[in-house]
């Protein structure tokens, strides 16, 4: 089981991006059609002021179908996932749907996965959360590890290896 | 009457953000809350929703199961975890078909998917189940009238659609919870202002500013502190918050409390049980007795 499988180039790749592409293609005819370009979404957008992503763009540029170019550009990793967009659309477009399916296409593609996704998605694989048991320091500087607080041991996947067959079936499931 | 949940613990709680775990464990039993540790929970999946969604819904569908297992409701006091688990609900109850496949993946643990049971987080289980009036019975050391300010969390306010635990655009039962603990709720301009965090694995410069911001306003304003219910947000405003200020180019110094160990200090529980000592804020400025 690898990162591979479950996210780039790995033949039962070709399934998910089916699936991708029909949901793309879903939110492309239908969807974005209810769009009137109100911006409103855009106006609300956590990550508008610092970032310039304008989710009304997204749709249009989706509405146009310019799929490609979308999940090549770097912006469609600048949403904040507020969900502001999908609570206030007047015509219950939701940007934010858009915008997940988009990134998804981009990593299904085999484009690189930006940040510490892989670290986290490894860390998932192999003990099933997203990181292990850190250790934490006090206001006085003091170092205290989980037992010591007095917490019991966290609750995480028993059967690794089962925890992993699950998932794999994601990877290879023929759709 | 005492109720009874499953604790999911999601993945930051119980790996790093132990005063969150440490005060919920100490002041929901007080009030009647029952919570049960089940072994095998894993992440809810929210954080790999950019990468795969399906990998998201599966996983939160997994941890249902396993709650379904044991035939409890759920309490989850991650925001971002509940909106996975409640989304996952939601998507598997109108989909029966996505339902069957998903039931069919999950066959490999043993586990199965059949029906929808209660989702909680920390905020609708303080202010609807307990309820005010009971957590006002148990308040010893009232907050006298601390100035201080509510951050809800976006993954718990929206969408609505769904189901959330308060309203998307005006949430108000955290001022609810404050008030009845003598504190005074301030309502400020930025109250619905992201934390940031979800842009800490690939944007992590964006995601300090956007916390930075965010405080210094409240800073600003003069108010006291804040309270969180997220341990999520927790980590940007508390955990960040030098990291937050250096990236604004301003001094920060916002005392950030999960709202549960505010509650634990209004029933008179010491600071060190609620692991005060654990906030890299400067909690003890705002002089509450016992605060480490």
């Amino acid at each position: 089981m690898s990162i591979i499988d479950l996210t780039s180039m790995g033949e039962p790749q070709s399934d998910l991006k089916k699936e991708l592409n029909d949901r793309l293609t879903k939110l492309q005819d239908e969807i974005s059609e209810y769009c009137f370009q109100c911006a409103k979404c855009t106006s609300g957008c956590e990550a508008h002021k610092l970032l310039e992503l304008e989710p009304h763009k997204i749709v249009a540029l989706l509405k146009r179908g310019l799929i490609n170019e979308l999940v090549n550009s770097d912006v469609i990793w600048t949403c904040m996932t507020c969900q502001k967009c999908r609570e206030r659309c007047p015509q219950r477009v939701a940007p934010v749907e858009i915008l997940f399916a988009l990134k998804n296409m981009a990593v299904a593609s085999g484009k690189q996965i930006p940040g510490k996704y892989t670290g986290m998605l490894q860390s998932i694989l192999s003990m099933g959360l997203i990181q292990d048991i850190q250790q934490t320091t006090t206001r006085s500087n003091k170092i205290l590890k989980r037992d010591e607080l007095g917490l019991p041991p966290p609750s995480k996947p028993t059967d690794v290896a089962k925890f992993q067959a699950g998932i794999m079936k994601i990877a290879i499931e023929k759709v | 009457m005492k109720k009874k949940f499953a604790l999911f613990p999601g993945c930051l709680m119980p790996t790093e953000q132990y005063a969150y775990e440490l005060s919920i464990r100490e002041t929901l039993p007080l009030l009647d809350v029952e919570l049960v540790d089940v072994e095998g929970f894993s992440c809810c999946g929210e954080p790999m929703k950019s990468v795969n969604q399906l990998l998201t819904l599966y996983l939160s569908a997994r941890n249902l199961a396993i709650a379904e297992k044991h035939q409890l409701d759920v309490f989850v006091p991650c925001a971002m975890c509940h909106l996975a688990l409640t989304e996952c609900q939601h998507v598997l109850e109108e989909n029966p078909a996505m339902k069957e496949r998903i039931n069919g993946m999950l066959a490999a643990e043993g586990l199965k998917y059949t029906e929808k049971r209660q989702v909680v987080h920390t905020v609708d289980l303080l202010h609807d189940q307990v309820g005010i009036e009971k957590i006002k019975e148990h308040v010893k050391k009232p907050l006298n009238g601390l100035k201080i300010a509510a951050h809800y969390g976006c993954h718990i306010l929206r969408p609505s659609e769904i189901g959330r635990p308060d309203d998307s655009e005006h949430p108000q039962k955290i001022e609810a919870i404050l008030k009845v603990l003598g504190a005074e709720p301030i309502s400020y301009p930025q109250k619905l202002d992201c934390c940031g965090a979800p842009l800490l694995a690939n944007l992590p410069e964006s995601a300090l500013t956007k916390t930075g911001q965010k405080l210094q306003a409240i800073q600003e304003q003069g108010i006291q502190g804040l309270v969180d219910v997220c341990p999520w947000c927790h980590k940007m405003f508390d955990s960040k918050q030098t990291k937050a200020g250096e990236t604004v180019a301003v001094k920060l110094d916002v005392p950030v409390l999960y709202l549960t160990q505010l509650l634990g200090l209004a029933m008179g529980i010491s600071g060190e049980k609620l692991g005060l000592e654990l906030n890299l804020s400067p909690v003890e400025k705002i002089q509450l007795g016992d605060v480490q």
